[in-house]
C-alpha cells in the first residue's frame, strides 16, 4: 500500500449524482466514473452490498470542500490551539497527504482524518479519537450478528428493530449534518451556504419521518399515513419549539466562543507587535536617556515603523516609486539623526531607471541631513510626463561652483548619475538652505521602451 | 479637567503690548497639553483646556477663544473626535479659529477635520517656534497648511490646473498648484513670496482659497480619496 504511486486524496466530488462518492472514488482509483458508478449498481442488486459500501464511504469520505479547509486551518494552529489540538494526531496524517505521503486506496484511512479535527464535539472525548469508527463498528457488529442469528434459526423481532434503527440512523445522520454546519459556521462560509445545510438538515428528517412512518404503518392506507405524518410534524414542531431556546444558547455560546478567539489572536498579534517593537526601543531609550540624539533617533525610527504597522495597506504593492524615496529616506534618518519628512504625490511603478531617481534622490537627503542640520523636507511629484523629487534642508548653504572636484558625492553621486539616466539636476543654495531638485522624464516611448532603456544602461 | 486661566480678556489687554492671543488646548493627554502649554510662546494666553469632546465644546462656548488647538481623536461625544467638536461649535466659526493637531498623518483625519471647519493642521511633532506661529496666523484668519497637507491638496485635486480662471471648486489655479507645490517641497510662506515675486499677504491669500476649496468643493471624488488613502 505504501509503495502506491501518490494519488489524489479520496474526497468526495462536487459532480455528484448523489453524494459525489463515485466520482470521487474513479479519481482517486483512476478509473472512469461511469464504470465506478456501474460497479457500485451492480454491487448494490448483490445483496445491497454495494449500497453498505457507498453509505459507509458517504459517511467516512469528507468532501473536497472540507478536506481544503482542513488543510488550510492547519498553519492557525499555534494561535488556536483549542481548534487544532485535538486534530494533531490526525494531523500528520492529512497534511501530508498532498505532497509527502502517498495515500492509501484503502478508506480505512480517511476515517482519521474525519473525526480529527471535527472540533470541540469529538474532543469532549480526548480518550476515544475514534470514537464514531467504534460506534460504527457495533453496529456492523450488531448487525452482522442479527443476520447470523436469523440464519442460524433464532427468532429475531425484525419488525422492532428495524424502525429503531431505521430512526437511530435518521437520527445520527441529522447530527453529523449539524456538526458539518457548525463548523461550516466556523470557517467562515456564507451565510447561504448555511441556509443550505439547513434545509438539507430538514429535507432528511422529514424523509426519514416519512419513510419510518409508511414503514411502520406497513400496509395502511394512505389516510392513515396521512394523519401520522401530520400528528408526527406536530409533534416535531412541539420538540422543535423545546429545543429551539437550548439551540440558541448553544449558537450564541458558540458565536461568543469565535468572537473571542478572534479578539485573543488581534491582540496576542498587537501584543507579539508592540513586545518586540516598541517596549524594546522604550528600554533602549532608558538606558541612553543621556543622550539626546541618541534618543530622538530611536523615538523617530520607531515612530516611522510603527506608522508603517498602523497604516499598513495589505492590498498596495511594494515595489513603486514613492515607497522606494521612502525608504532611501528612512536609511538616511537611521545612519544620521535627522528627521527626514517625505511627501508624495502621485505615484508609479518603480523601473531601473527610476532607481538613479532613488540612488541620486538618497545622496542628496545625506547630504542634507549631514550639513543642513534640522529636518530635512522631500517631494516627490510624479506625473504624467516626468518624475520630480525635491530635496530641501535649511543649512548654511554652500556654492556648488565651490565644490572641489575631487568630493565626489554631489557632481557624481547627484548630477552626474541624473544626467547619465536621461534627467537633469540642479542645486539651488542660499544662506536660508539647500534644495537639491531632481527631474526624470518620461521617455515618450510607453513604459516598455523605458524599462530596457534602463537595462541597457549599468 | 477645565482650569479656565485667571486673567479675564480686558485684564489681558491692559499690558499694553497687543492683545495676547487667547486659545484652548483640546486633546485627551494631560501631559501633551502640559508640554504644549510650556512650548507656546508668552504672547499665547492658554485660557482653557479640554480632554473630552463634551468638556471642549462646553470650554470653547464659555471662554470663546481666538483658537482652539483641537486633537482630532478624541473620546467622548458619539467617537466623532475633533470634527465633533467642530460641529459642536459651528455657530463660533466665524470668531474661533480651529488648528488641528494630531500624530496621525493619515489622509481620511487631515482632509475630514479641514472640511469640518478646521484652518489648518498640524503633526503633534512640530517644535514650539512653530506652533506659536501657525497659532498666529490661524488667529489672524489665514490657513496653516504643512507639507504634508499640501501634497493631500495635490494628491486630491490632482496636479493639472484649471483651464479657465473662474471660481471653479474643483480644481486649483495654476497659480495656486505652484504656491501648494512649494509648500509640499518644505518652504515657508516666506521662502514661497521670494521664490513667486509675490507678497506674503499674496500667498496666504492663495493657501486660503485652497482651503475654500478643500473645504466647499462637492468633489464627491475628494471624500473617497481620502478614504482610499490610507497610507501615510
Amino acid at each position: 500500500m505504501t509503495t502506491a504511486p501518490a494519488r489524489p486524496p479520496l474526497v468526495r466530488s462536487g459532480d455528484r449524482v448523489i453524494a459525489g462518492v463515485c466520482a470521487g472514488l474513479a479519481n482517486h482509483l483512476g478509473w472512469p466514473v461511469h464504470m465506478v458508478r456501474i460497479g457500485m449498481v451492480v454491487a448494490a442488486l448483490a445483496g445491497g452490498a454495494g449500497v453498505a459500501f457507498y453509505a459507509w464511504l458517504w459517511i467516512m469520505v469528507p468532501t473536497s470542500d472540507e478536506n481544503a479547509r482542513r488543510n488550510a486551518r492547519r498553519p492557525a494552529s499555534p494561535i488556536a490551539p483549542s481548534v487544532s489540538a485535538p486534530a494533531a494526531p490526525a494531523g500528520t496524517g492529512s497534511t501530508g497527504t498532498h505532497r509527502t505521503g502517498p495515500y492509501g486506496p484503502g478508506p480505512q484511512e480517511t476515517g482519521p482524518q474525519r473525526t480529527g479535527p471535527q472540533g470541540s464535539w469529538w474532543s469532549k472525548a480526548p480518550g476515544m479519537p475514534f470514537g464514531k469508527e467504534i460506534l460504527l463498528g457495533a453496529g456492523l457488529l450488531l448487525a452482522a450478528g442479527i443476520l447470523i442469528a436469523r440464519l442460524l434459526g433464532v427468532d429475531v423481532p425484525l419488525g422492532t428493530l428495524i424502525p429503531v434503527a431505521a430512526i437511530l440512523g435518521g437520527a445520527a445522520i441529522a447530527w453529523m449534518q449539524l456538526d458539518e454546519t457548525r463548523r461550516a459556521g466556523l470557517v467562515d462560509k456564507t451565510k447561504a451556504d448555511q441556509a443550505g445545510g439547513w434545509a438539507r438538515l430538514a429535507a432528511g428528517l422529514a424523509l426519514v419521518v416519512a419513510g419510518v412512518l409508511v414503514m411502520v404503518s406497513g400496509s395502511g392506507s394512505w389516510e392513515q399515513t396521512w394523519l401520522a405524518l401530520l400528528a408526527s410534524v406536530a409533534v416535531l414542531g412541539g420538540v422543535a419549539l423545546v429545543l429551539l431556546p437550548w439551540g440558541l444558547k448553544f449558537w450564541r455560546d458558540l458565536e461568543t466562543e469565535r468572537a473571542g478567539r478572534v479578539r485573543a489572536t488581534e491582540r496576542a498579534e498587537i501584543a507579539a507587535h508592540l513586545h518586540d517593537s516598541v517596549l524594546q526601543t522604550l528600554a533602549l531609550i532608558q538606558r541612553r536617556a543621556g543622550n539626546e540624539h541618541d534618543v530622538i533617533r530611536l523615538a523617530r525610527a520607531q515612530e516611522r515603523e510603527l506608522r508603517a504597522w498602523l497604516y499598513r495597506d495589505a492590498d498596495k504593492e511594494s515595489g513603486t516609486l514613492s515607497e522606494g524615496i521612502k525608504a532611501a529616506a528612512a536609511e538616511v534618518e537611521d545612519a544620521l539623526g535627522q528627521a527626514v519628512e517625505v511627501v508624495s504625490v502621485g505615484d508609479c511603478v518603480m523601473t531601473q531607471r527610476h532607481d538613479a531617481l532613488v540612488q541620486a534622490a538618497r545622496e542628496a537627503m545625506l547630504n542634507a541631513a549631514r550639513h543642513g542640520g534640522g529636518t530635512v523636507s522631500v517631494y516627490l511629484e510624479v506625473a504624467d510626463d516626468a518624475a520630480e523629487v525635491f530635496v530641501k534642508d535649511r543649512g548654511p548653504g554652500f556654492d556648488p561652483d565651490s565644490v572641489p572636484p575631487d568630493r565626489l558625492g554631489v557632481r557624481e553621486s547627484v548630477i552626474g548619475r541624473m544626467n547619465r539616466h536621461g534627467g537633469a539636476a540642479a542645486i539651488i543654495s542660499s544662506p536660508d538652505g539647500t534644495e537639491v531638485r531632481l527631474r526624470l522624464p518620461v521617455t515618450a516611448a510607453p513604459a516598455v521602451a523605458n524599462h530596457t532603456n534602463g537595462e541597457a544602461k549599468p | 479637567m477645565t482650569s479656565p486661566a485667571p486673567e479675564t480678556p480686558a485684564a489681558a489687554s491692559t499690558a499694553g503690548s497687543p492683545a495676547p492671543t487667547r486659545v484652548v488646548i483640546v486633546d485627551d493627554h494631560a501631559i501633551f497639553r502640559s508640554g504644549l502649554k510650556a512650548d507656546l510662546d508668552a504672547d499665547i494666553v492658554v485660557a482653557g483646556e479640554a480632554g473630552t469632546v463634551e468638556e471642549a465644546v462646553a470650554v470653547i462656548a464659555a471662554q470663546r477663544p481666538d483658537v482652539v488647538l483641537l486633537d482630532v481623536h478624541l473620546p467622548g461625544g458619539r467617537g466623532g473626535g475633533g470634527r465633533e467638536v467642530l460641529a459642536g461649535s459651528a455657530p463660533l466659526l466665524g470668531t474661533t479659529r480651529f488648528l488641528a493637531l494630531s500624530v496621525s498623518d493619515a489622509a481620511e483625519d487631515v482632509v475630514s477635520v479641514i472640511r469640518a471647519g478646521a484652518r489648518g493642521y498640524v503633526t503633534k511633532t512640530i517644535s514650539g517656534v512653530e506652533i506659536s506661529a501657525a497659532v498666529r496666523r490661524v488667529a489672524g484668519g489665514d490657513a496653516v497648511f504643512s507639507p504634508r497637507l499640501a501634497g493631500f491638496v495635490l494628491d486630491a485635486f490632482g496636479t493639472a490646473p484649471a483651464d479657465i480662471a473662474d471660481d471653479e471648486l474643483d480644481k486649483l489655479s495654476a497659480r495656486e498648484l505652484e504656491v501648494m507645490r512649494l509648500i509640499a517641497r518644505g518652504y515657508s510662506y516666506k521662502e514661497v513670496a521670494k521664490e513667486l515675486f509675490i507678497s506674503i499677504k499674496t500667498v496666504e491669500t492663495h493657501v486660503s482659497a485652497v482651503l475654500r476649496k478643500l473645504q466647499l468643493s462637492s468633489r464627491h471624488e475628494l471624500t473617497r480619496w481620502a478614504a482610499e488613502r490610507r497610507l501615510l
